[in-house]
């Protein structure tokens, strides 16, 4: 196998690492699933996984010959699709011993599909906080007012995302937003209390909360307080995107 | 529901001089607008809205609503679109340029502030206890009708808040005794369906999941839902 060769190879199973880890998979998985990639094609698989980025050394196993490759951890939106197929591959790989051609084509495809409908996105995560509201004990006008509020929210989120604004002011701005106009609840009397509380719920990271707790469990302690840092963080913005609304509309926090 | 139509008649009794001015000024640069839309107009009309808006928020609930429980809030939510518009203005996103597609749903919806105070002296009111072409639910119908009479770029933002008023127009019919702001969540529908329709179409050229027609159909579906809410809720309020 060629130096050239070999540096491809390392350079595709960098980059399937990265993408995982960009798209919130919890680092142990991430660490078995590109392991067992470098298996596939005849490697053996060293992985440092740092906040931003992460080191591999590959060895080819016939020739001894190491490479090492240092690579960013891209900001990805949380996919759980690609982190199934991803998955998938890993095995399909390993199972079949693709040859790396297939591989790579497979790959891409899977990185490559079509998005889900922003629309669709937005319909969807405005009937998941109304149900929130319900299961919260919000009564059904409440439910119709937080999904109102929260298709304005996540739609001010998605557009203040594609100009690339700061993500810490993009929490703010959607938190203030959604609780803002689930708070137009206080005027009938119904759940209002509930509908305010639960509007903000579609910003709360949950991924990362779930994958920093997993990953110190199984002893990524720097990637999973990292994970939980910034997941702090973003609940801090909701919290005072929440909060500008109570006073606003309370005069006082609670 | 009594401080409600009491607050009503005072803003009603104490503003309808300017809410005559207010409602000729809009007739005169809808016109204008329709009939030979400049800049300088469609800059004018984004003012007009702008001081349409405050007028709400300001005069409207925080003056004559004063009685109201959180009035603040409602202050607060008309007072940011008209900051949203303010933007709108700077920026310019808003074109007021017309498509002709939906020009009869425009028009009757751009009526409807004349067709409140109507619908209240059918059900037996009389003037200042009635509805009146300067009140929120009378500017919310006319803004969309005007967006949607100039559809060819519009503010989803203000499209999104006056969506949500749309949602509370139908509360309120039901909880403040209000059957003609049946008027706007009624012809609010259709007219948000196509607002969302255009928007999300541009991007269907992309190959997304689920295919475009799938999600026509939900939002479809969604509107059907609406206005299946909405009869229940006219049902209810004729029951009692």
């Amino acid at each position: 196998m060629t130096n050239d060769i070999l540096l491809q190879y390392t350079k595709f199973i960098a980059g399937y690492a990265a993408h995982l880890m960009g798209c919130g998979i919890h680092t142990s998985r991430v660490i078995r699933n590109t392991r067992r990639i470098g298996e596939s094609l005849n490697f053996d698989l060293q992985i440092s996984v740092f906040q931003k980025s992460m080191i591999l050394t590959m060895q080819d196993k016939e020739t001894q010959k190491t490479f090492s490759e240092v690579v960013e951890i891209p900001a990805l939106p949380i996919s759980f699709e690609h982190n199934s197929e991803l998955s998938a591959l890993s095995w399909e790989a390993v199972d079949k011993r693709l040859p790396f051609d297939v591989l790579n084509d497979k790959y891409t495809k899977i990185i490559s599909a079509p998005r889900i409908d922003p629309l669709f996105v937005l319909l969807l995560v405005g009937f998941a906080n109304a149900s929130f509201c319900k299961l919260f004990g919000g009564d059904w006008m409440s439910m119709v007012i937080v999904f109102s509020a929260t298709i304005a929210g996540f739609f001010v989120r998605m557009q203040m995302l594609k100009k690339h604004i700061n993500h810490y002011i993009i929490f703010i701005v959607s938190s203030f937003t959604a609780s803002l106009l689930a708070s137009t609840s206080l005027i009938f009397d119904i759940t209002s209390d509930i509908a305010i509380a639960t509007s903000v719920l579609y910003l709360i990271p949950g991924v990362p909360l779930i994958n920093g707790v997993i990953d110190i469990v199984e002893g990524h302690t720097l990637t999973g307080i990292s994970r939980l840092t910034n997941a702090f963080l973003l609940i801090v913005c909701v919290a005072i995107g929440l909060s500008i609304t109570l006073l606003l509309v309370h005069d006082r926090l609670l | 529901m009594e401080i409600f139509w009491r607050t009503i008649a005072y803003y009603n009794n104490s503003t309808w001089m300017f809410q005559v001015v207010i409602v000729l000024t809009g007739i005169l640069l809808t016109i204008l607008l329709i009939r030979k839309p400049t800049q300088q107009l469609k800059l004018g009309m984004k003012i007009y809205l702008i001081g349409l808006n405050i007028w709400i928020a300001v005069v409207y609930y925080s003056i004559y609503c004063r009685e109201r429980d959180f009035n603040n809030v409602l202050s607060v939510f008309w007072g940011i679109m008209a900051l949203i518009w303010i933007g709108d203005a700077i920026k310019g996103h808003t074109t007021f340029n017309r498509t002709h597609k939906h020009d009869f749903l425009a028009y009757l919806l751009m009526l409807m502030p004349f067709l409140y105070p109507v619908a209240s002296l059918i059900r037996g009111l009389s003037f200042p206890e009635m509805t009146s072409p300067v009140m929120p639910c009378s500017v919310a119908v006319f803004t969309i009708g005007l967006l949607l009479l100039f559809s060819e770029r519009v503010n989803m933002f203000i499209v999104l808040f006056l969506c949500h008023w749309s949602i509370i127009a139908i509360s309120k019919t039901y909880f403040f005794d209000i059957p003609e702001d049946f008027l706007l969540a009624s012809a609010s529908v259709p007219a948000l369906y196509l607002f969302f329709k255009e928007y999300f179409v541009r991007d269907l050229h992309k190959d997304t999941k689920p295919k475009a027609k799938y999600i026509n159909l939900l939002l479809i579906l969604l509107c059907v839902i609406i206005g299946i809410l909405l009869t229940i809720t006219l049902l209810m309020a004729l029951r009692k």
